[in-house]
């Protein structure tokens, strides 16, 4: 009954070379699939030095560690090393993984699935999962996080979780600038298994340890806080990306510029995290030891003109004020040379947003003239114009304190009174300017600067109608139109043509005169490297998890290469991590089966 | 016995002026325009609705008046000062943290400003019109009308910078943290140039005052006599000086009242983390309670060492706490 079909040991031994070849060309498949699910993994950290103590002189003390709860800018730079984010901007504005290795968009824009990191803990030692993703997103909806408006919290449907390292956004309606917005800013991921316990009210409960001694994912761990003074981080072993190749970050807290600037050329720091005045820089450049490097920041300064007021209701003034602005010298005596002019209605640093074809109102006082004569504001003997009734040509020109600001508004009324227009400058105190201006739109002229980016849907809450910031009190339905449907149109090329009709609008219109783009500054000692900026798509704004230093001690240890300025992140070494564990299953597999086959020979003959 | 009867009126006085600053506080939070929370916990109001309803209960804000009154002067005696949302933290304990810094510079400087501007206030005196008068006046008054600032810059530039004798900026090293002992001879190593600047700064009061006394006195009847009875000029002086100690400690205890604020725009330039850039801050970032807190303190401390040099005072000169006698 046992052996009723006697299969020849032959036939038997062929049969399971067979099978072993089947197993051994589905697990090479195997291997190429979870290969291609991984194609974005982050490259690791490698080293060519160990060691060092990085300074940084920084500008502000952090109002909590909890960097997601409110506008923190002092913090945001700190929370860069001790916690991370889904994902992340490098320093070109390009979206790069951080815990997210890899992501999925639904073709309508409203569904985005997240893979997570495997390897990834807390700084207690506790393992980070998808649920940490879910309560943090779910906090900036309950508790209105900084960023409730810009990741439109009111239209999230739900946070899902299927499994420990997946998570499953859903929004009611098409959001494209949602990955933008989510990379950017106040979107940390913060450690559920520490602030959710019900005896908190809120994720500022003053009882949260978390909030005087973070707990983070990143590259580098808490140590202390001295207010006013310094704030301590060590470097974290378990990083998922690697140990860090510097053991200690320290931020010294020096809030005058001056004094900032002074403690960082004496040796007192290696990277300056406090601008300077313009004015230091060539001085800077040539200190021995030092670098400055320079980059576009989709920041610029801009005019306003307040609709509301008759006088500037007409384009043509509005024209003729442009026309009298000389940009080249704004940026020439305000800051030194250190910036550009500035081109288009939207910063030239957002590049696949920034329509090129939008020409501003070019330098020309005697167009400027022409239309003003146009107007009927003659020009009085004393150089001012008058309107026919008499009363003098004057607006206010309302600006908020600080040394660029004074410099450009003061430039500016020179300008314009050489066009006969007398111009008031008004400085207020930043909170003072705030409520005046964007609250209470008390203003003729006013003058900000701010950052828009991650994602041209920020003109939304600039320059869109009912905004907030939309001081002009500009309202073009068209305008507005346009930037509702690019704010949910999936096809990025189709977003683009929107956001470039919508610039062509504004420049028509010209409720807001933009000035001067900005620059940023990097200022740091020649014997560190490794700084973000110098690692596009690979590190993320502000993160300093590669830097390492030329005196430390050098690592002995060879093979691995450091990844290098090539365009976006390197798997090859993931993958080969991957394939050699599976090559080894599938050689011990083979070693088996041939071992039994040997056994079987055996007791055949 | 006159001298207890005197302290112990100043005392009972000192403690009525205290009820009556906390009263004015609490009347400037309750007049000003807006939710009194404001002034006691900050936004809390907006963002954590059950804190700012314990807070409400806390101070009586659901009472009436009267209530209230007795309610915010009981807290302000137990030490509570209100909240500070931005730094989840009472603000008597922010103040508290950051005085001892702010006590170092303040009462260090003020010390060696009184003792040097004496100094040289009775050294210009003597050697009235002189060149070295002349010079020792004019450099005073150089000092006396720099800005604070500046002229810490300017100390931080050559010492700091250019010298390198002296740290530019900071509190501690944090390049190399030390511990124990070597920590404290750190924060002083550190505390050198903003101890300089402040009492460049406050020096020159205390010699113009010393110096003007001080040739006032010497042409008063009772130096004449000294002169005639044949009193050399130094023991002259130091009867002379006797008179002369009292402007300089009134000076002394106003700076000392209002040494909490006082070296705010130092501890900014020199980034120390003192109860002055507390103040500053929280200016800028319109945190109400910390601003209140620190203006409530204030008014306390100068209450206080008005209280002390009156004693000292009494002490120092018999006619005064005679005159309460008669």
């Amino acid at each position: 009954m046992i052996k009723l079909i006697k299969i020849p040991s032959n036939y038997l031994s062929k049969l399971v070379t067979i099978i072993m070849i089947i197993l051994f060309i589905s697990i090479i498949f195997t291997v190429s699939h979870v290969n291609a699910q991984s194609q974005e993994a982050i490259s690791t950290i490698s080293c060519q030095y160990k060691g060092g103590s990085l300074v940084v002189i920084h500008w502000g003390d952090p109002k909590s560690f909890n960097p997601d709860s409110q506008v923190d800018d002092a913090l945001f730079i700190i929370a860069s090393q001790i916690f991370n984010k889904l994902i992340n901007l490098d320093v070109n504005y390009n979206i790069i993984p951080e815990l997210a290795t890899s992501w999925e968009v639904s073709a309508n824009a409203s569904i985005f699935t997240f893979h997570l990191a495997h390897n990834v803990t807390w700084h207690d030692g506790y393992p980070f999962t998808s649920k940490d993703v879910r309560y943090t997103l779910e906090s900036i909806k309950n508790y209105k996080g900084v960023m409730y408006g810009f990741l439109k919290m009111d239209s999230l449907v739900s946070v899902q979780t299927p499994d420990n390292y997946t998570i499953v956004v859903k929004y009611s309606q098409p959001f494209p600038a949602f990955l933008g917005f989510l990379a950017w800013y106040g979107t940390f991921i913060l450690p559920e298994h520490i602030f959710n316990k019900t005896q908190y009210k809120d994720w500022m409960d003053p009882s949260i340890p978390a909030l005087t001694k973070p707990i983070g994912t990143g590259p580098f761990k808490f140590v202390e806080y001295v207010k006013g003074s310094h704030v301590v981080l060590e470097a974290n072993n378990d990083y998922f990306k690697g140990k860090p190749c510097i053991n200690r970050v320290t931020f010294q807290i020096i809030p005058d510029p001056t004094a900032a600037l002074q403690a960082f050329l004496a040796g007192q720091g290696d990277l300056l995290n406090n601008r300077p005045p313009t004015t230091e820089i060539p001085k800077i450049n040539s200190t021995p030891g030092v670098i400055v490097q320079m980059r576009p920041v989709p920041s610029r300064w801009y005019i306003a003109y307040n609709l509301l007021n008759p006088l500037l209701s007409n384009l043509k003034m509005r024209l003729a004020i442009a026309y009298a602005i000389n940009r080249t010298e704004l940026v020439q005596k305000a800051e030194s040379g250190y910036g550009f002019v500035a081109r288009g209605m939207y910063p030239p640093a957002i590049q696949w947003a920034f329509n090129p074809n939008v020409i501003l109102p070019e330098y020309n006082p005697a167009k400027a003239d022409a239309l003003l004569d146009e107007l009927g504001y003659k020009k009085g003997s004393d150089g001012y114009r008058y309107a026919p009734d008499g009363t003098k040509l004057t607006l206010r020109f309302t600006i908020f304190q600080g040394a660029e600001a004074e410099a450009i508004a003061t430039i500016i009324k020179e300008q314009l009174r050489k066009v006969g227009i007398d111009v008031k400058v008004e400085v207020l105190e930043i909170a003072a300017w705030e409520n005046k201006v964007v609250k209470q739109r008390d203003f003729d002229l006013a003058m900000l600067d701010g950052f828009q980016g991650p994602d041209p849907d920020n003109m939304r809450s600039r320059f869109g109608p009912g905004a907030y910031l939309n001081m002009a009190n500009y309202s073009n339905p068209v305008f507005g139109d346009l930037l509702n449907k690019a704010a949910s149109e999936p096809d990025p090329q189709k977003r683009k043509e929107l956001y470039w009709k919508a610039q062509e609008i504004m420049a028509n219109d010209l409720p807001y005169l933009p000035l001067v783009d900005l620059v940023a500054f990097f200022i740091y000692r020649t014997e560190w490297h490794g700084f973000y900026w110098q690692l596009p798509g690979i590190a993320g704004l502000n993160v300093l998890e590669r830097v390492w230093w030329e005196k430390g001690t050098p690592v002995t240890t060879t093979t691995i290469s450091i990844p290098t300025q090539s365009t976006s992140v390197t798997p090859s070494q993931v993958q080969q991590g991957i394939s050699t564990t599976m090559i080894i299953a599938v050689v011990g597999v083979i070693i088996i089966v041939a071992i039994i086959l040997l056994i079987i020979r055996r007791r055949g003959s | 016995m006159g001298l207890e009867k005197y302290i112990a009126e100043r005392i009972i006085q000192a403690f009525f002026v205290i009820i009556a600053v906390i009263i004015i506080n609490f009347i400037i939070v309750s007049a000003a325009p807006g939710d009194p929370i404001q002034f006691i916990a900050g936004d809390i109001a907006i963002n954590s609705p059950e804190f700012a309803t314990y807070l409400r209960h806390k101070w009586g804000l659901d009472r009436p008046l009267y209530e209230r009154i007795f309610t915010y002067i009981f807290n302000i005696f137990q030490g509570d000062l209100g909240y500070s949302y931005r730094y989840l933290q009472p603000v008597s304990q922010l103040i508290l943290e950051r005085l001892p810094v702010t006590l170092l510079l303040m009462i260090t400087s003020n010390v060696l400003a009184f003792i040097i501007g004496i100094l040289l206030g009775l050294y210009s005196a003597r050697k009235n019109g002189s060149f070295v008068d002349t010079s020792i006046t004019s450099l005073n008054f150089l000092f006396w009308s720099t800005p604070s600032f500046l002229l810490g810059i300017i100390l931080m530039m050559i010492f700091g910078v250019n010298l390198k004798i002296f740290p530019v900026a900071g509190l501690i090293d944090v390049r190399n943290p030390k511990e124990g002992f070597w920590l404290y001879l750190d924060i002083v190593y550190h505390s050198v140039l903003p101890i300089i600047t402040l009492t460049l700064i406050t020096m020159p009061l205390y010699f113009k005052v010393v110096r003007d006394t001080v040739i006032q006195q010497s042409v008063e009847e009772y130096a004449y006599m000294y002169r005639a009875i044949g009193f050399n000029e130094s023991k002259i002086y130091k009867k002379v000086f006797r008179n002369a100690i009292l402007p300089p400690v009134t000076l002394f205890a106003i700076h000392i009242g209002f040494a909490v604020a006082g070296a705010a725009l130092i501890e900014n330039v020199f980034g120390w983390p003192g109860v002055g850039r507390l103040l500053l801050d929280a200016i800028s970032a319109r945190d109400y309670p910390i601003i209140m807190g620190i203006y409530l303190f204030i008014s306390i401390t100068v209450v206080l060492a008005n209280l002390i040099v009156d004693i000292l005072y009494a002490y120092l000169d018999p006619r005064i706490r005679l005159q309460k006698i008669s």
